[in-house]
């Protein structure tokens, strides 16, 4: 199974997307209780690349894919703005005391931690992120 | 999302209920803030009691962060405790199965 969208890289279309992964959700019958990692890094990185992805005078366009094969569900995410790795951002560290932590990374962090796999390419001009979880046994 | 908050003595209980995400930080975080203001002399504790919080992202983590450090959470969800355990919150903020052993150990001395 497989869906696609695509939105501008505005803070108001969050919901748009949250709603797009809860449809896919209940279309394909998945277990509500994995909801949470795809709901938060699609959170994360569609928010990265609002708020530090979009250059002055230009939107641009965000792609987000989900893919479900052999219990394996893939969400891809692509935008057209500056070159940017998100997995080049240091880990935050977190064991210090709240006073002691620095603000940024820890979206991404979470992401990577929650996630079995994460993987970023620039193609054709594009930023692409690709996250996949196991989240249920492959049907034999 | 909506905030309620209640007093019980000198400490104030947040409740918010459904989503604390990027969208709802912002509001979420200046509750927080007017409650600690008026607060003001008096030791008093904040409770983010989140029986009724379905989502939390980075973002809903710093919205309470910034708001101070004085308070302790409880009534975790699954979904919203994986989230604080693996930012490494929940060994920095006071973590409680519930509100009344939070309210049990955040009791200021009389």
């Amino acid at each position: 199974m497989k869906r696609h969208t695509a939105v501008p890289s505005e803070a108001a279309q969050l919901p748009v997307l949250t709603q797009f992964l809860q449809e896919f959700w209940s279309a394909a019958d998945l277990p509500p209780a994995e909801t949470v990692t795809f709901e938060l890094a699609l959170e994360e990185i569609f928010m990265n690349v609002v708020m530090h992805g979009s250059p002055a005078g230009r939107v641009p366009r965000v792609e987000v894919s989900l893919a479900l094969q052999d219990g394996r569900l893939t969400l891809m995410i692509e935008d057209d703005g500056p070159s940017f790795d998100p997995l080049s951002l240091p880990a935050p560290d977190v064991t210090a005391s709240l006073e002691e932590r620095r603000v940024g990374g820890l979206g991404v962090y979470l992401v990577r931690r929650m996630m079995d796999a994460v993987s970023y390419q620039r193609l054709r001009g594009c930023n692409r992120l690709s996250m996949t979880k196991r989240i249920r046994e492959p049907t034999p | 999302m909506n905030v309620r908050l209640e007093s019980i003595g000198l400490t104030t209980v947040a409740i918010p209920e459904g989503r604390l995400d990027f969208g709802a930080a912002a509001g979420f975080q200046a509750q927080l803030e007017q409650v600690l203001a008026g607060a003001g002399t008096k030791s008093a504790g904040v409770i983010i009691d989140c029986a009724g919080l379905d989502y939390v992202s980075s973002a809903g983590l710093r919205a309470s962060q910034r708001a101070g450090l004085a308070f302790a959470i409880c009534a975790l969800k699954p979904a919203v405790r994986e989230v604080f355990d693996v930012s490494g919150f929940s060994r920095v903020i006071a973590v409680f199965a519930d509100r009344a052993t939070a309210l049990a150990q955040t009791r200021q001395p009389a």
